[in-house]
């Protein structure tokens, strides 16, 4: 459990973030954390060192925050506004309004791309790194990034307009 | 080379600097190109203001408890599967001896006619020994799911309970039956296959738990 627990203290920050990112809110990414835990508890003797613990680590994670997305898609459309809001999308953040339309934005992606746009762009994992913890090759994330990057330059394009247009 | 607004998707799509850096050139002098790529870059720069890091007190305890609970279902799991061989061995025994003794008797030339399902005084100590070696394993395998059976905590494992103390008036009625007529080999084949619908129904509930 102490080995655990120093693996929660160097990666449940990140892991935090991450899960929030996939599935948009701190409830329920707490409760991906925690299964992820659970998972790597009952699954180490997988883990054969062919890859980083962390990436080993983060693609349990990912697998548990899909997991947990399927279940509570539901839930997480309606509390999609309350949640933005209520989290403040960090208030000292240059650009308040970009940062609330790329969050909103996030959760109307596919998963796949979520998920690929959260590793590379926002947690800054190499594309390499982003297949290893999916499970998909390099080239496959680079193209889920694009699209994932397409949509949601739309959308701070329309923010953009709309800011010019009043 | 002159770069034209269409290839500009293209650029994107391959998203090095390098590739860049002809639409970058024309983006100077061209205002849709420039508004594109300017909210292109716009996605990665406020990429990292979506990290969020705050305090959780509480999770790290609520992770801690799941692993404790997960090991000790392990650990009961275990020992389940400690005695499983041996109530499984013992159970294939005593069918394997009932079935020759069922197949047996009727052919025993020193047995009466008339009475074909009686068994020798030799063959029922034998079977009597069979049998409480399974009941022990039986009892065994009741006492690793003790505590589940005396606090069932979902309807499922109260239905359990119930089904066991069932089979447990059925066992203590057949014993009474058998104590009556100990030379009855129909009585016995029925005790046994209610230990082995009690061994069932004992794996069943562990099987929920873990």
């Amino acid at each position: 459990v102490r080995a655990f627990e120093a693996l929660y203290r160097s990666h449940g920050g990140r892991m935090k973030s991450v899960a929030r990112g996939l599935l948009g809110n701190t409830a329920d990414a707490e409760d991906a954390v925690q299964e992820a835990f659970l998972k790597l508890y009952r699954s180490l003797g997988a883990f054969k060192g062919e890859s980083r613990l962390s990436t080993f680590l983060h693609r349990i994670l990912v697998n548990a925050c899909f997991d947990l997305g399927r279940k509570r898609k539901r839930r997480a459309e309606t509390q999609d506004v309350e949640e933005t809001g209520r989290e403040g999308l960090a208030s000292s953040a240059p650009d308040p309004a970009l940062r609330v339309t790329l969050d909103r934005g996030l959760r109307r992606l596919p998963p796949q791309q979520r998920a690929v746009f959260v590793l590379f762009e926002v947690e800054g994992l190499t594309h390499r790194e982003v297949g290893e913890v999916l499970g998909i090759p390099e080239g496959t994330s680079k193209h889920a990034l694009f699209l994932a990057k397409k949509s949601l330059q739309a959308l701070v394009l329309d923010l953009r307009r709309g800011r010019s247009a009043s | 080379m002159t770069f034209d607004c269409r290839q500009l998707e293209d650029a994107l799509r391959e998203g090095d600097p390098e590739a860049l850096a002809p639409a970058r050139a024309h983006a100077e002098a061209c205002a849709s190109c420039r508004e594109q790529l300017d909210a292109w870059d716009a996605v990665s720069q406020g990429a990292p203001l979506l990290r969020s890091r705050w305090e959780s007190p509480a999770l790290w305890s609520r992770i801690e408890t799941a692993i404790a609970q997960e090991a000790a279902r392990r650990r009961e799991r275990r020992r389940l599967m400690r005695w499983l061989p041996s109530a499984a061995a013992a159970a294939a025994l005593l069918a394997a001896f009932a079935a020759w003794l069922a197949l047996r008797v009727p052919t025993a030339p020193d047995l009466a006619a008339a009475d074909q399902r009686l068994l020798t005084e030799r063959a029922l100590r034998d079977v009597e020994r069979s049998e409480a070696q399974y009941a022990a394993s039986i009892e065994r395998l009741a006492k690793v799911a003790g505590p589940l059976v005396a606090k069932p905590d979902t309807p499922l494992l109260a239905s359990y309970r119930e089904k066991l103390q069932l089979l447990d008036a059925a066992i203590a009625d057949c014993r009474s039956e058998i104590e009556r007529n100990r030379f009855n080999a129909q009585l016995r084949q029925e005790l046994l296959s209610i230990y082995r619908e009690k061994q069932r129904t004992l794996e069943q509930l562990m099987g929920e738990r873990t």
